[in-house]
């Protein structure tokens, strides 16, 4: 029997006040009961929804947060290394607090801000220079697909399989332990403006119906279940899939 | 990438630097036939941590520098001279340290001028001024020799080159900045990551100067 956990769909949108950069938005979190027949139903369904290559996800993420006294306010930025090439790839991320009034309670989801920036690979030894402590840490491993729609808007949506891993030892990478064994997440995202993001929110949307079959997304907070059918579901894209699994 | 060299305007004794030496400069490279290019900007900042409350004393770097190219737009490069590190980022690691707001900007010198090709040599003259003043702070040139990537090879020739050019200039000397790259742990092949760290070492050369 799965396990239930609270789900989550999260829009987050990236802004940023300097021209010429564009505001990203994401949509997060379905869980989908890993029973691994479950997580290759899901690549046999985004394979054929998006057609193009799957990519691998090996993400080293470091959380660090300022020690005291320091700025303004207290803040949190993501070092994140990616492993899955032969040269690592550092890229800092920052997360703002969530939109909010009438308008943003409407949309099926959360919109957040989101800043990212590649960085050299002395980045670590950087910001602990610049006053920030580690908080936390963890290691993301999965894989991703992209679709490229072009009706009714023109946009890029990537969904991600990650499962999330601790750490024993600081940064030890090589012995990751999962923080929830048998269960992954599921995330959209796609870049928008402050022009198109409602509609980058319906075309997110869409994208989530044909995962419904195998996962339900949802608003942060609202429990949304596990797909009742999602075994049957699975067997059916697995067998379709050509990949041979016991059940 | 070709190796770069920076010179900084020393006036001879008595005498005042001022924006006419760079009209001097500019003639010079004029009168060996220079053709302008195009013009040039670099800006470079200084930060310093931003406490909420003057004690305790955060452990942090207490100063922190920051460069951008107009050539290279989507590059951003840090610099912290104590702790011996460049940083080379994204442009928008600027947007992401103004959200974090840990450090402030105290001061950012503009360097700009004009680009000259002068055979196999580019050179960039220009000044350095206060950013939203017209506070001049020091006369720059930048010199590239095309040919060789090769750091000692081509600091002779530049050497050799500058040595000529300001063959007879009385009103003073433009100096070469002394890099000092392998205290940065930078490598061995010349990059932007170098040119950064040559201009953060300028503008903090240009700061003292103003104090003494």
């Amino acid at each position: 029997m799965s396990r239930r956990l609270d789900m989550s769909l999260c829009i987050s949108c990236t802004f940023c006040g300097i021209p010429g950069y564009r505001i990203s938005l994401s949509i997060v979190l379905g869980v989908l009961d890993l029973v691994t027949q479950h997580v290759d139903a899901l690549e046999v369904l985004l394979q054929g929804l998006c057609g193009g290559l799957r990519e691998t996800i090996k993400v080293h993420e470091i959380c660090l947060k300022t020690g005291p006294n320091l700025g303004a306010v207290a803040s949190e930025v993501h070092l994140c290394c990616s492993l899955s090439q032969p040269e690592p790839v550092w890229s800092v991320r920052h997360v703002g607090g969530a939109m909010r009034g009438a308008g943003a309670d409407q949309l099926p989801a959360l919109v957040r801000p989101v800043l990212e920036a590649g960085i050299s690979n002395n980045s670590l030894r950087f910001m602990y220079s610049l006053g920030y402590k580690l908080d936390y840490e963890m290691l993301r491993t999965g894989f991703s697909f992209q679709l490229h729609k072009t009706v009714p808007i023109a946009v890029t949506i990537t969904i991600s399989v990650t499962a999330v891993h601790r750490l024993p030892k600081i940064h030890a990478v090589d012995d990751p332990q999962p923080v929830t064994p048998g269960l992954q997440m599921v995330q959209v995202s796609a870049p928008a403006s402050p022009d198109n993001y409602s509609e980058v929110v319906g075309a997110i949307s869409g994208l989530a119906e044909y995962l419904a079959p195998l996962v339900h997304l949802s608003k942060p907070g609202v429990p949304a279940g596990i797909v009742p059918t999602a075994s049957t579901a699975a067997a059916a894209l697995v067998s379709r899939g050509g990949i041979t699994k016991v059940l | 990438m070709t190796v770069k060299w920076l010179y900084y305007w020393q006036p001879s004794i008595g005498v005042t630097m001022s924006s006419q030496t760079l009209s001097i400069a500019i003639k010079r490279i004029e009168a060996l036939h220079g053709v302008k290019t195009s013009r040039w900007q670099i800006t470079a900042s200084q930060f310093r941590p931003n406490q909420r409350e003057p004690v305790p004393l955060v452990e942090c770097a207490r100063e922190l520098l920051g460069v951008v190219f107009s050539e290279v737009p989507d590059k951003y490069y840090f610099a912290l001279r104590q702790e011996h590190m460049v940083v080379e980022a994204d442009a928008t690691m600027q947007a992401i340290m103004e959200k974090l707001q840990v450090y402030r900007n105290r001061l950012t010198i503009l360097f700009e001028g004009f680009q000259y090709e002068l055979g196999d040599f580019h050179i960039k003259a220009g000044r350095a001024v206060l950013a939203h003043t017209e506070n001049l702070r020091g006369i720059v040139l930048e010199v590239d020799y095309k040919p060789l990537s090769s750091v000692e090879q081509s600091r002779r020739v530049v050497q050799d080159f500058m040595e000529v050019w300001q063959k007879g200039e009385t009103t003073g000397q433009f100096v070469p900045l002394d890099p000092n790259f392998s205290e940065f742990n930078l490598p061995d092949l010349y990059s932007w990551q170098h040119t950064a760290l040559q201009y953060v070492t300028l503008m903090a050369f240009v700061f003292s100067q103003q104090r003494t």
